[in-house]
């Protein structure tokens, strides 16, 4: 009994890993860039439902219509004024790293103007649900982590969706394939980036707000899945939506089924052992799929 | 005739300004005399790490520079290193002068076994492995209290007790002695750096940088390079850790070989030049100071985080109008300056 709650909390906060982790695959899918900035969005995310919460009431599910748009915008110019200039004078370099080290300065900047702003203090958000838990036949199931996983799932759905069906999404999937096929069929790619860019933390976005009801709010409260999310898209495969999504869930699953049987510490030792031994033996992901949307 | 040679002699003093050996003399002459002239601890502690920070950027630019591997994972050796030379000092009473070299070839065992396999990842994969690797040593590390019956007490790190001065405890008083120490340090890795960009060794790693499989086609011998660099990098890493634990005296997992201390190598690193002989040394002398004085005077009061911001900011700067690092502009300043130089002497 215990082991299957542990399940059942390892597939609910494995959805929210793995909605972070869909974020950062969109655009390294289509970018190539590995986004260290991620988990500084999703604690942007956190403090603006958090305060939209505390400060006028508004309900963090309801703030998801102020807070996913606005933080598209904050991505696609970030995107547009930060990455851009730096991505273009890398474009025939082999191994671009210089974007990465950009995020990771903006990682730092967010992080610790955050701290600046807030303070170290954690707090948490006192919503009617937080608490509140459903009874099934024994199991105890969080209600806003339910919540969470159900809206993670329906966003994958119409991400996906908006990827296969849509032209915008057409567009960005042939720029992520061929950046200069792309180009050349008349696609502005370094919209397609700002605009990748800009779903990308989006996502972080709802995810962190998603978080708002049962997650603590810090600073540095991102830093936490920035890692996981890495650790995600590598063992999904970088670029794959499904990979994310299956390697959210493994992790949430390791998580909570090995803190059953060792120190809650360790398990974070278990998640990096595996994430180098799929390195060493599987540099493609585990499920392989090779950009499949 | 006289006069010719003597132009001939002029010149060639101009050309060998060329090579960065002649400032490295001056600016060392200068560094020797500061411990002469300041007195004050806490100004003296800013010195050291300054000195501890570029003598591990200096390790760190053999992989991360030469190599063209960014590594954000070296806190990991400068934790073992650490870690060893106090565990067998706490539990045996070996000097820290020995134990710094068991800590260099556990470091160099370390690097070889789980280090090394990641390095054929390219980029990106490799920086994210090579956090993996330190994040996994640091886990493990604040995981366990005891390994074959030798105390290392996980998160609450190990302190050692205070000898006064006793130098073959590698515990000193005064300040001035880690100063010399980690100077004496800094010159030989520095000295190792701008050794190997001169070699076939150089040649070699900077080949593999600029493109892998071009380098194999012309018989360089990748695995060989990448093993000695990651090798040497590991080994002068876990020196510094050992020094780091004797200056402070007291260490745990996070300070020795969290993320965060990889990230700075990296950031010095490429602020400086990544790469260049000098980079490390230019990048540690504005990163350092500057970061250690806000973080006294902004972050200790009311700007919490002040410096890190700083520190993003910086890093953000650099990549966006100076990729190459800060190491160009002043490379090109002195290049104009030794130019100037020449023809004044031609004149005669």
């Amino acid at each position: 009994m215990v082991i299957i709650q542990a399940l059942i909390n390892g597939v609910l906060m494995g959805g929210v890993y793995g909605l972070t982790a869909l974020g950062l695959t969109l655009i390294f899918g289509v970018m190539k860039v590995i986004n260290w900035a991620h988990g500084s969005f999703i604690m942007v995310g956190m403090f603006a439902g958090y305060w939209l919460w505390t400060l006028t009431g508004i309900d963090p599910y309801l703030g998801l219509i102020i807070i996913v748009p606005a933080l598209f915008l904050l991505g696609y110019f970030v995107q547009d004024a930060l990455i851009k200039p730096v991505f273009r004078s890398e474009v025939g370099v082999r191994e671009p790293i210089g974007v990465l080290i950009l995020t990771a300065g903006l990682w730092l900047f967010i992080d610790n103007f955050a701290l600046l702003l807030f303070g170290p203090f954690y707090r948490t958000a006192r919503t009617p649900y937080s608490g509140l838990t459903y009874d099934v036949g024994g199991l105890l199931i969080s209600a806003p982590r339910l919540y969470a996983f159900i809206i993670t799932i329906v966003a994958a759905y119409v991400l996906s969706t908006f990827l296969k069906k849509t032209r915008l999404g057409i567009a960005i999937r042939a720029t992520g394939q061929d950046r200069d096929t792309a180009s050349l069929m008349g696609i502005d790619v370094y919209r397609i980036y700002n605009i990748a860019f800009g779903i990308g933390i989006a996502i972080t976005g709802l995810v962190g707000s998603l978080l708002v009801p049962f997650y603590y709010i810090h600073p540095q409260a991102g830093f936490v899945f920035d890692i996981r999310a890495f650790i995600i898209v590598v063992l999904g495969g970088l670029g794959s939506v499904p990979g994310a999504l299956l390697g959210g869930l493994l992790i949430g699953l390791i998580e909570s089924v090995g803190a059953q049987f060792i120190p809650a510490t360790l398990t974070q030792g278990i998640i990096f052992a595996v994430f180098l031994g799929v390195l060493y033996l599987r540099p493609q992901g585990l499920f392989g799929f090779e950009k499949e949307w | 005739m006289q006069v010719k040679e003597e132009k001939i002699n002029k010149d060639k003093f101009a050309r060998s300004f060329r090579s960065p050996i002649p400032i490295l003399l001056a600016l060392v002459a200068v560094v020797f005399c500061i411990p002469l002239v300041v007195k004050d601890p806490s100004w003296l502690q800013l010195a050291i790490l300054t000195m501890w920070y570029a003598y591990l950027t200096c390790s760190w630019n053999l992989v991360g520079g030469f190599a063209g591997q960014l590594s954000l994972g070296h806190a990991a050796f400068i934790g073992i290193g650490a870690y060893t030379s106090t565990a067998l000092y706490l539990h045996f009473g070996l000097s820290p002068w020995i134990g710094m070299f068991v800590g260099g070839a556990f470091a160099v065992v370390a690097a070889i076994t789980v280090f090394y396999p990641c390095l054929r990842l390219l980029g990106a994969y490799f920086a994210l492995a090579s956090i993996g690797f330190a994040e996994l040593i640091k886990i493990l590390t604040e995981n366990t209290t005891k390994i074959f019956g030798i105390e290392i007490r996980g998160p609450r790190g190990l302190s050692i007790p205070p000898l006064g001065h006793a130098p073959f405890h590698y515990q000193f008083v005064n300040k001035a002695y880690y100063y010399y120490t980690i100077l004496i340090m800094l010159l030989i890795a520095w000295f190792i750096t701008y050794r190997i960009s001169k070699t076939k060794l150089g040649y070699c790693l900077s080949a593999i940088r600029n493109d892998v499989e071009a380098a194999q086609s012309l018989g360089v011998n990748i695995s060989k390079c990448r093993l000695m660099a990651v090798s040497l990098s590991a080994f002068l890493s876990a020196i510094g850790g050992t020094f780091y634990a004797q200056l402070l005296l007291y260490i745990y997992p996070e300070a020795v070989m969290g993320i965060m201390l990889s990230c700075e190598l990296a950031f010095i690193a490429l602020i400086g030049g990544r790469g260049t002989v000098m980079g490390p040394i230019i990048g540690a002398l504005i990163y350092v100071p500057a970061s250690e004085l806000s973080r006294i005077y902004l972050s200790g009061g009311r700007f919490l985080g002040v410096h890190l911001m700083l520190l993003g900011i910086v890093v953000m700067a650099v990549m966006l109008f100076q990729p190459g690092g800060l190491m160009r502009p002043i490379g090109r300043v002195y290049t104009r300056w030794v130019k100037k130089l020449e023809p004044r002497v031609q004149k005669v």
